[in-house]
């Protein structure tokens, strides 16, 4: 296993490189200069040359150690980001965002894989009744309904009509208390779609052999369920899972915004519109090393899961 | 089954701990505390005056620093007066000369740049510091595009900057002949040539404000987030793109509340605080919320003093007839409204093949568009038709511009003008192409409404969208055909619209229109070095007449601003200019404590 590791770690070096590069082609090559932009209107052309200097971008593209590559490649080694286009330095955009981002991503996230991996459970088990049609009826509506209308409805009603929670994030309450209705929402959100996938995933297994014997032999549905089917149904739900997860650094674009949480889920948004380079750069980097890891520790989170699989 | 547990519980685990390590948790507001609640609609990038080029930086930066000029919180017609100057500026006869005398026992505020923290003295030599600061190339101070070629010797101390490797090597004692300090509290500025438009563009503005040499030393880059400043208040806390909270600076000087208005104040309470200490306020917090609704029921609900109208929302809160609704009054609500000085337009490239030669055409593109409808569809009618580039609410103003009738929606006419503007071509027009500067659905759906308006005449037209960003490139690179745009000045004067037009300031300066008429441009240089007076006033009527008549542009609307407080929020009177105003209002806060028992009952 050791050297499977090692290979999928060296694995990484191409991809982040690869990232690295394709970013810098994206906005800097493609996008071009955004000097005349920074200097605001009416500036002069000295002023133009003077932030072209500053920002290095009167260095050779590729050629050369003092290239805009070979600085963008170092930088990224060092996680020196440097400063946004607000001067303020990027790892510490990054470092104040990470936090809020998370406490409403993994909240969600767990609550969101908890539920509904036990619902589409309970689900599979009443497979072709009334309450299965009726599940997979609710399930479908709530992904027709658009994000943004949880949204704008939970926060009306739950937030300032019945006062539940509060309506925009308040220094005056605590991170958790900010974070409620948001979570609550993403999570009626992503009901949905779980829902129906992880009951897929339990339907193929709820057919198989080993239930059917299990059953047979007089063993109660929740040991079935609970220790049966949703250990071998463990693979799709852990792919699932660690893929989500380098997602969840990246915060949650609508539910930061309308809740005025201070995460970075707006961070890349804004930075893409604004051109901001620095900030794209590093959270692009960042979120490839997360994809990288998290791939491989699904790899080996297999291996643990089922003995039949091995990493060679 | 155990892994599954375990890895939920460390997933469980990760969760609590990021609630846990996130506590945003501010002061709590004190019953007997007064605090403004404001909202800003978009981030503030930064404090550093220098580097202010933003509004909503500019209001809480106005907060924090002075300037030796503001404007008379009641008076209007908007008028200066001083604020760190003793009075207003001796001019010489040549108008060359200004000296200004700074008042004294004005302290920048308590700060670890100074030593032992304790507050320092203002002085003159922070204001020749600021000026020199702005003109160091180094400091890339977008406000530098003001001053250029303006202040004696001040151009010859940015060339010496280039030379500097740094921002901190620059010799800020090195001697610039406009800018002199006979004693601490003298301040002489020599100009190059006449510049009516100073004490408005440079001696007012909150960029050009004091800053502290040693914070600057202190601080290095990061100045833009510790302002030390001379104003009524002071940073306490800043979340970058979420809050911004000021105290009150305990060394600021007494200032009173102003005695007199224009009229009407008395009626309407703005004088009830007369010859009061200002400020009033404990606090003045800031919340960043760049979507409407929750701004909107977080004003409805109480949290915030004051807020403006979501489009959507605006049939709830206005009647046809342009007052409250009922459910309005009935929580005590206010109306205010007032003219912006901001004229929006289609602008036409004069550089380009097409409409550059093509003066029918151009006019027939402005017939096309019925303005009051495009009023009508995107700002609930509350806007005004630009008849011209210049606003209403400007001295300059043409009452009688509505009359030349170049804002005149009809059709007819401009399927006429195509006519003629074929001949022009010598052949069938090709697609005409519009920039927008952005791709959101606004902007969507305002490309969409001037797509269907040419449409209409059996003009074809392409709608590009695009980022902001882009935008700026391609009007700087000259590369668009027409485009969407507008402007809003910054200070009482009709000069700044004018200046868009000035042959000068073609390829790639202000003139985006790439516009140029050597009459335009003559009087445009006489009227730049006229005082304010019927004579420039005249030159301004007249400068705009041409432009509406060479139709570099169509103009659409003039903002009309709506803007709602609750009761309980005192002396508050819109401005147009001025942004440090937050040292006039007031909170009744009896009035705030009960509105939850009122919004219980109504609701």
């Amino acid at each position: 296993m050791t050297t499977y590791i090692i290979r999928r770690l060296l694995y990484c070096v191409p991809i982040v490189f690869g990232v690295l590069l394709l970013t810098f082609v994206l906005f800097v090559v493609i996008g071009g200069d955004i000097s005349i932009e920074i200097a605001g209107k009416g500036a002069s052309q000295e002023t133009i040359d003077e932030i072209r200097e500053e920002y290095g971008l009167n260095e050779p593209l590729f050629l050369g150690w003092d290239s805009q590559f070979i600085n963008h490649f170092k930088n990224a080694l060092t996680f020196d980001f440097g400063r946004a286009r607000d001067r303020e330095l990027v790892i510490d955009k990054i470092k104040r965002g990470v936090g809020p981002s998370l406490a409403l991503t993994v909240p969600m996230f767990f609550a969101v894989v908890v539920i509904a991996v036990s619902l589409s459970l309970v689900i599979a088990f009443v497979h072709g009744s009334m309450w299965d049609i009726f599940a997979v009826v609710v399930c479908i509506a709530g992904m027709s309904v658009p994000f943004l209308s949880f949204i704008l409805f939970g926060q009306y009603f739950l937030a300032y009509k019945w006062g539940l929670f509060p309506i925009f994030f308040s220094s005056d309450l605590t991170m958790a208390q900010n974070v409620a209705l948001p979570v609550l929402i993403g999570v009626a959100a992503g009901l949905g779609g779980n829902v129906r996938f992880y009951r897929t995933v339990m339907l193929d297994e709820m057919g198989r052999d080993y239930v059917r014997t299990a059953f047979a032999k007089g063993l109660s549905a929740r040991r079935v369920l609970f220790k049966h089917v949703l250990k071998n149904a463990l693979i799709p739900i852990i792919t699932r899972m660690a893929m989500a997860i380098p997602f969840l650094f990246l915060g949650s674009l609508l539910l930061e915004r309308f809740f005025g949480i201070p995460g970075l889920g707006y961070l890349m948004v804004e930075a893409i519109g604004a051109r901001d380079y620095s900030v794209i750069s590093a959270m692009t980097y960042i979120s490839a090393i997360f994809f990288v890891v998290f791939n491989l520790i699904t790899d080996i989170c297999y291996s643990l899961v089922d003995p039949r699989v091995s990493l060679e | 089954m155990d892994f599954a547990l375990k890895f939920l519980s460390i997933l469980f685990v990760a969760a609590l701990a990021s609630i846990a390590g996130c506590d945003g948790s501010a002061p709590v507001e004190e019953p007997n505390e007064m605090v403004l609640h404001h909202v800003l609609y978009t981030k503030i990038a930064g404090l550093d005056p220098a580097n202010i080029s933003d509004i909503y930086s500019r209001i809480v930066a106005s907060q924090i620093f002075e300037t030796l000029y503001d404007y008379h919180f009641l008076k209007r017609p908007y008028e200066l007066v001083p604020l760190l100057a003793k009075g207003m500026p001796q001019i010489s006869e040549d108008r060359l000369v200004y000296t200004i005398i700074i008042k004294k026992g004005v302290y920048f505020q308590s700060d670890a740049c100074f030593p032992g923290g304790k507050a320092r003295e203002l002085k003159a030599q922070d204001f020749v510091y600021s000026f020199k600061r702005i003109a160091n190339i180094k400091t890339l101070s977008p406000s530098w595009a003001c001053l250029d070629e303006r202040i004696l010797g001040l151009d010859e101390f940015r060339q010496y900057t280039k030379s500097c490797a740094g921002a901190e090597d620059v010799d800020y004692s090195r001697r610039v002949e406009g800018l002199q300090t006979p004693d601490d509290h003298t301040l002489v500025i020599k100009l190059t040539k006449p510049w009516p438009q100073f004490i408005y563009s440079a001696l007012a503005d909150t960029a050009f404000a004091p800053v502290a040499e040693e914070a600057v030393a202190y601080y290095g880059q990061d100045i833009i987030s510790h302002p030390v400043g001379t104003g009524p208040f002071r940073l306490n806390v800043w979340r970058r793109g979420s809050y911004v909270e000021l105290v009150r600076n305990p060394t600021f000087r007494v200032e009173p509340y102003p005695c007199e208005g224009e009229s009407g104040d008395a009626e309407a309470g703005y004088l009830d605080d007369a010859g009061k200490p200002i400020p009033f306020a404990d606090r003045v917090v800031w919340t960043v919320i760049e979507e409407y609704q929750p701004a909107w029921l977080l004003f409805l609900g109480g949290k915030v003093d004051a807020g403006v109208i979501p489009k959507d929302s605006f049939d709830e809160v206005v009647t046809a007839g342009g007052e409250l609704t009922s459910a309005m009054k009935d929580r005590n609500i206010h109306l205010k409204t007032f003219s912006d000085p901001s004229t929006y337009w289609l602008g036409f490239n004069m550089a380009d093949d097409i409409l550059g030669k093509n003066k029918p055409l151009r006019r027939a593109i402005s017939c096309a568009i019925d303005r009051e409808r495009f009023i009508e569809l995107f700002f609930n009618n509350r806007h005004l038709v630009a008849h011209g580039v210049i606003p209403p609410m400007m001295s300059s103003y043409n009452p009688e511009i509505e009359e030349k009738g170049h804002a005149r929606y009809d059709p007819q006419k401009a399927e006429e003008l195509l006519a003629e503007a074929v001949k022009v071509r010598g052949g069938k027009l090709p697609v005409l192409k519009i920039a927008m500067p952005g791709a959101g659905t606004w902007f969507r759906q305002y490309g969409q409404f001037l797509k269907r308006s040419l449409n209409a005449v059996g003009l074809e037209v392409e709608v590009q969208y695009m980022d902001r960003p882009t935008f700026q490139e391609k009007l700087r690179a000259g590369s668009v055909e027409m485009f969407a745009s507008g402007a809003s000045a910054a200070i009482p004067d009709a000069q700044e619209f004018l200046s868009l037009f000035y042959g000068k300031y073609r390829a790639g300066g202000p003139n985006a229109f790439n516009y140029s008429n050597p009459e335009f441009d003559r009087l445009y240089e006489k009227a730049q070095v006229l005082p304010d007076g019927p004579e420039r006033r005249e030159l301004y009527q007249e400068m705009e007449l041409i432009v509406l008549e060479d139709c570099p542009a169509a103009f659409l609307n003039h903002r009309v601003a709506y803007v709602l407080r609750h009761d309980w929020y005192k002396n508050y009177k819109p401005h147009a200019f001025a942004f440090g105003l937050s040292k006039y209002r007031r909170i009744d806060l009896a009035k705030r404590a009960a509105y939850r028992e009122l919004v219980k009952k109504i609701e």
